[in-house]
Formats: C-alpha cells, structure tokens, sequence
C-alpha cells in the first residue's frame, strides 16, 4: 500500500511539474513577437564571375574624357550665368531655386 | 566704339583718359595676365576677344575652365584698381585681340588732378564690380542650396 501511495505521490509531482513546464512553453508561443529592429536594406551584389572579382569598379565620372567634362562644365556655368543674370534683373524665390538642363546636377 | 568704363564721358574727357593709355596686341592664344599675378593695369578690349578662366582640379590636375568672354568694348582686370592688386582670374585670347592697357598709377594720378573724370570712371568701375559681385553672390547662393540638398539625400540615406 506504502509502494503505492509513494509511486502515486511521484506520479502526481511529475505531471505536475510536465504541466508547469507546458504551460508556460505555450505561454511564451502565444505572445506577439516583439518589434525587431528594422535592419538597412543591403543591395545583393551584381552576379560575377571569379575573375570580375579582383577587377575595381571604375566610377563614371572617370570614364569621361577630360575634354567632354570641360565642355560640360562650361555649359554648366553659362546656364548658371544665365539664370544668376535673370535672378539679378528681378529677383524671385523661385528663380533662386530653378533648375536648369545642366547635366552635372541631373 | 564705346567703352563702357569711360561711359558718360565727353569725347574730350575720353580721349584725356586714353591718352594715359597704351596699346596692346595678344596673338591668338596669347595670355593676358595669369590668377595670382600682380595687377597694375586694367583693360579696355578693342579687338577680338579674351576669356576670362578659373583654375578647376580634375583628376589631380588643373584645367582652365571658361567663366566669361569678354568682347569689344568691355572692360577686363579691374583688380588692378581694387587692392590687394592681384588677379584672380587668368586672361586669355582665343584670336587675336587688342587692348587698351591703363596703369594704376597714372589713372590714379589723373583723377586727383582731374575730379570729375574720376568720379565718373570710378562709378563705371563701381557697377562692374557690383554686377560682378550681384551674379558670383546669386551663383554662390544656388550652388549652397545644392549643397545642402546633396548633404540631406546623403543624410537620409546613411539613415
């Protein structure tokens, strides 16, 4: 009888402490997920073959000719010239702020 | 042809001022002054034509790049009146060009001894140099916002 009520007492502290455990395992499934922190968006890198990779990437201001950069930079500034010469003759907020065609800023 | 430095003059003052003057010839191509020289003579232009450039680093190296072209008529190198008496700009002829070359000393010189022309010629000077300063000011002003613009996009996308 003492056998019994020993295995019992066992038995009852055992689903006790396996229904304790379940319960707060489901607890914890059961609760929102908290915000995570929002992580910077990364580019995939362009597909390359093994030798691409030792190759630097020449930027494209580079791969102008000197002589092409000139001319648009002389561009450039008769375009803002022109309309610094218009701003001066009437002054405006909006003639202050106004693009031009001018590749350099496009 | 009417020089817009001796604008308001009489023909008889005019020729006082010109008078002080010596004439030059640039060959094609030839330079006038260079940024950073000593300025002790302002020009009136005759002929032809001068550019006025700017010293611009690309990839390590210095290019001139064209800020004006000045034509017959108009006037080039009034540092030599503004001190410190340096040029800040180089003076090229793409052709041939002739120009009117006025010395500081003797100009400054004659307006003592003759006031009016002085005050008329120093008022000419007086708006170039405004006009001058009204579009490099409105320049610089468009090329800051642009700055600031560039300074925020690149911000925002650090962020």
């Amino acid at each position: 009888m003492d056998m019994f009520v020993m295995g019992l007492c066992f038995t009852c502290i055992g689903l006790a402490v396996t229904a304790l455990a379940f319960a707060a395992a489901t607890r914890q499934a059961a609760a929102p997920p908290a915000a995570q922190p929002e992580l910077p968006a990364v580019q995939a890198a362009p597909a390359q073959f093994f030798g691409d990779v030792a190759q630097p990437a020449v930027p494209l201001a580079m791969q102008v000719p000197v002589q092409l950069l000139l001319e648009r930079i002389e561009n450039h500034v008769r375009l803002e010239q022109a309309v610094a010469e218009s701003f001066v003759a009437y002054p405006t907020h909006d003639l202050l702020h106004s693009k031009t065609t001018s590749p350099l800023i496009n | 042809m009417e020089f817009e430095l001796l604008r308001g003059l009489t023909a008889r003052e005019a020729e006082q001022v010109l008078a002080l003057s010596v004439r030059m010839t640039i060959p094609s191509g030839g330079s006038l002054f260079r940024l950073g020289d000593p300025a002790e003579r302002l020009y009136l232009i005759e002929r032809g034509r001068i550019r006025l450039s700017f010293p611009l680093l690309l990839r390590g190296q210095h290019e001139d790049v064209v800020l004006e072209e000045k034509t017959p008529g108009e006037t080039v190198g009034w540092s030599a009146m503004v001190p410190p008496y340096r040029f800040t700009l180089s003076a090229t002829a793409p052709l041939e060009t002739e120009v009117i070359a006025l010395h500081r000393e003797a100009l400054s010189a004659f307006f003592a001894a003759v006031p009016e022309i002085g005050c008329r010629v120093s008022f000419n000077l007086a708006v170039l140099v405004g006009q001058r300063l009204q579009l490099v000011q409105t320049m610089w002003m468009r090329e800051m916002q642009r700055t600031v613009e560039l300074h925020s996009a690149h911000l925002a996308a650090v962020q």
